[in-house]
């Protein structure tokens, strides 16, 4: 319990340090010594951190140990099925007495009841029993969980694609820079880029038409959409995002000049270069910032599209004229191999499985006891007394009715 | 003004009757009140039902087709009827109209914070691509009902502190309440991290990110788990149970409102 608490402390860190920025983002919130100790601690990534993974171990060998010392005493006590002496019986909160009528004759009307003992003086009934196994359930497809984390932590990778419409490439980039490129065995082609937009101008759905090329041999062809990704040997290409790639249609003194964003022209005694896009400069439309040179100092300037009169401008007494800005849509995909994947999800099965047992069904435990005047019956319910309590009434009423 | 706007507008009228009536109960002592108390819930939730039902169909006339689970009001909206949901549920084990009170008080205040606040956009908005899914709406509905239960569950813990007084009932009778409505909510919130895991892995490539919802969400649950096993292992009871009811649900309110205007993540949908 201890352990689990502190885990959940530790969650509450990683969220209020935020987790795997660059370090200059942290450098603006935070002085650069609290930095330092927050690098430290790794509360800047603490969820990869060696101590926070300490911590899950210790909390999986806590688990499995508590787990397996609980099951060991209540397979102990489940095998004793003893039949309390009358005192004890009649004490209990749910009890009443039956007179005239024998133990067997009433053990028949219980349905749904199995009978764990049958002794000289009387029987044990019970019903849900596979309730009390659920707990075992829970813990232990926990384990599985956390398991099938760990195989994709050891020989799963995540990373990411831009890929602009034709590009192909064999290597996924890993989030967080200066990391070495993941080799994905097979190259992934963009044939094709859509994006649908609403009216009001947010994407409705962003498409890719993907090649999967193994061995200079195309091997598949398939649409991924978000929300639809593709899998390919065990390694899925999930439509993450997309950007665009401006290419600036220009003509100066009458020649067709084509720029993209950062590309330098020089000709004609001009230097110029494209240094902004903006697809909607103060709501006049896509725009872009070109910088020139005027003797030796830099000057900049905008051009915009939609609007006339911002649209051509005298650059060095040479005419500059904005013609076109065609956008390049590249493709963001997510790549993610994870074969631990089906561990967590038979995990989950399992867990879903283990709580529906658990809280849905609830054990309960009938006694018979022969008496002289006729039987006693009694009953409990350790989990669940109010609707035993409710259950246990209808049993009094079915039973006494007849008479 | 649209329909489903009225209809909630209504729903929000029949909510402030409903404690108007649980105070005509608690003066007079009648069951006959009580029973009003029951059909009057019966047919706000029918008619909030109705309002969220037009409001998915408005949303097709305006060309999106969605749920209307997608964005902050919403989500109050839904998570006002899922309050008077569990209310239904436990019925029987609810008799403490104290509670049933308090619950409707708190949807009330949902459904109306989200159709009065200025700081709410009440509009159908397009469904961004990573929530078209049909997983958003198992996901948002098991979520939703288990944060229901926890408020349930949080109010037996603050009555709890002032057991036994007036209409108050004993804390016995509490306690019972208080944990069979963890019962409910702590399997519901398994689902819908379970769930939401699911949907992570097939739209963001990944079923756990240690997005701060996420996070958030797992730190919820660690309470409650921690809540049972405290009550089963430990045997706890009386006011250290109620103390980590009101802990729990104060890690639910983070994770569902801190998480959206606090923290930046994947999941800040909800936030606008």
């Amino acid at each position: 319990m201890l352990v689990l608490s502190f885990i959940a402390a530790s969650c509450v860190l990683g969220t209020l340090v935020k987790q795997q920025a660059p370090p200059e983002e942290y450098l603006a919130q935070f002085s650069e010594s609290t930095y330092a100790i927050l690098r430290f601690l790794r509360l800047t990534d603490v969820f990869h951190a060696p101590w926070f993974l300490l911590l899950i171990g210790l909390f999986v060998i806590n688990l499995v140990f508590c787990t397996i010392d609980r099951l060991s005493r209540f397979l102990k006590s489940a095998r004793e099925k003893k039949l309390p002496n009358e005192k004890t019986l009649s004490a209990m909160s749910q009890a009443f007495l039956l007179s005239g009528t024998r133990v067997e004759e009433v053990a028949r009307l219980f349905k749904g009841y199995r009978r764990a003992g049958v002794y000289d003086n009387g029987q044990v009934l019970e019903k849900g029993g596979i309730s009390r196994y659920g707990v075992y359930v829970i813990h232990g497809s926990i384990i599985v969980i956390l398991a099938g984390s760990l195989i994709g932590l050891l020989v799963g990778f995540q990373g990411y694609l831009t890929l602009a419409k034709g590009q192909t490439s064999d290597v996924a980039a890993r989030r967080g820079a200066m990391q070495a490129a993941i080799p994905l065995g097979f190259a992934i082609r963009c044939d094709d880029f859509k994006v649908d937009f609403y009216p009001n101008g947010e994407p409705k759905n962003y498409m890719s038409r993907i090649a999967i090329i193994d061995h200079g041999q195309l091997v598949k062809e398939a649409e991924v959409r978000v929300n639809h990704p593709l899998s390919y040997k065990g390694t899925s290409i999930y439509q993450a995002s997309y950007g665009s790639n401006p290419v600036f249609r220009l003509s100066v003194a009458g020649k067709e000049v084509q720029l993209t964003q950062g590309g330098v022209y020089r000709g004609d005694g001009l230097t110029l270069m494209a240094v902004r896009f903006e697809k909607s400069v103060h709501n006049f439309g896509p725009g872009v910032q070109i910088a020139y040179m005027e003797g030796t100092e830099t000057k900049t300037t905008w051009l915009l599209r939609d609007v006339p009169a911002m649209r051509e401008k005298e650059i060095v007494g040479l005419p500059v004229r904005l013609d076109d800005i065609n956008e390049d849509f590249f493709t963001g995909l997510e790549i993610a191999h994870d074969p631990g994947v089906w561990v967590v999800w038979a995990g989950f099965a399992l867990i879903l499985f283990g709580l529906f047992v658990n809280f849905y069904l609830y054990y309960r435990r009938i006694y018979l006891l022969q008496t002289p005047t006729g039987v006693l019956v009694a009953g409990t319910s350790p989990r669940n007394k109010d609707a035993f309590k409710q259950e246990f009434e209808k049993w009094r009423e079915r039973l006494n009715g007849p008479k | 003004m649209d329909l489903s706007s009225k209809i909630l507008g209504v729903v929000t009228l029949l909510y402030v009757c409903l404690f108007f009536l649980h105070l005509v109960y608690f003066a007079t002592k009648k069951e006959k009140a009580l029973k009003a108390v029951w059909l009057l819930l019966y047919v706000t939730f029918g008619l909030h039902t109705i309002g969220l039902a037009a409001r998915w169909i408005e949303s097709y006339s305006l060309g999106y087709g969605h749920a209307p689970l997608s964005n902050y009001y919403e989500s109050l909206i839904f998570f006002s009827w899922c309050i008077a949901l569990i209310l239904i549920i436990m019925r029987k084990k609810l008799n403490a109209p104290i509670i049933t009170m308090c619950a409707g008080l708190a949807a009330l205040f949902f459904i109306g914070y989200a159709s009065l606040s200025p700081s709410v956009d009440r509009r159908i908005q397009p469904l961004i691509p990573a929530l078209q899914s049909n997983w958003l709406h198992v996901h948002v509905f098991t979520c939703f009902i288990a944060y229901a239960a926890f408020a349930v569950s949080f109010l037996c813990g603050l009555l709890y502190l002032f057991r036994g007084r007036g209409i108050i009932p004993s804390g016995e009778r509490l306690e019972e309440i208080n944990y069979q409505s963890v019962m409910v909510g702590f399997p519901m919130l398994s689902a819908g991290i379970l769930t939401g895991a699911v949907w992570a892995h097939y739209a963001w490539g990944a079923y756990w990110a240690w997005d701060p919802k996420e996070t958030w969400s797992l730190i919820t649950w660690i309470v409650y788990a921690l809540y049972l096993h405290a009550r089963f292992a430990r045997g706890w009871k009386g006011t250290k149970i109620a103390v980590l009811s009101i802990i729990g649900f104060a890690s639910v309110i983070f994770t569902y409102f801190g998480v959206n205007f606090v923290l930046s993540g994947l999941h800040s949908y909800g936030a606008s």
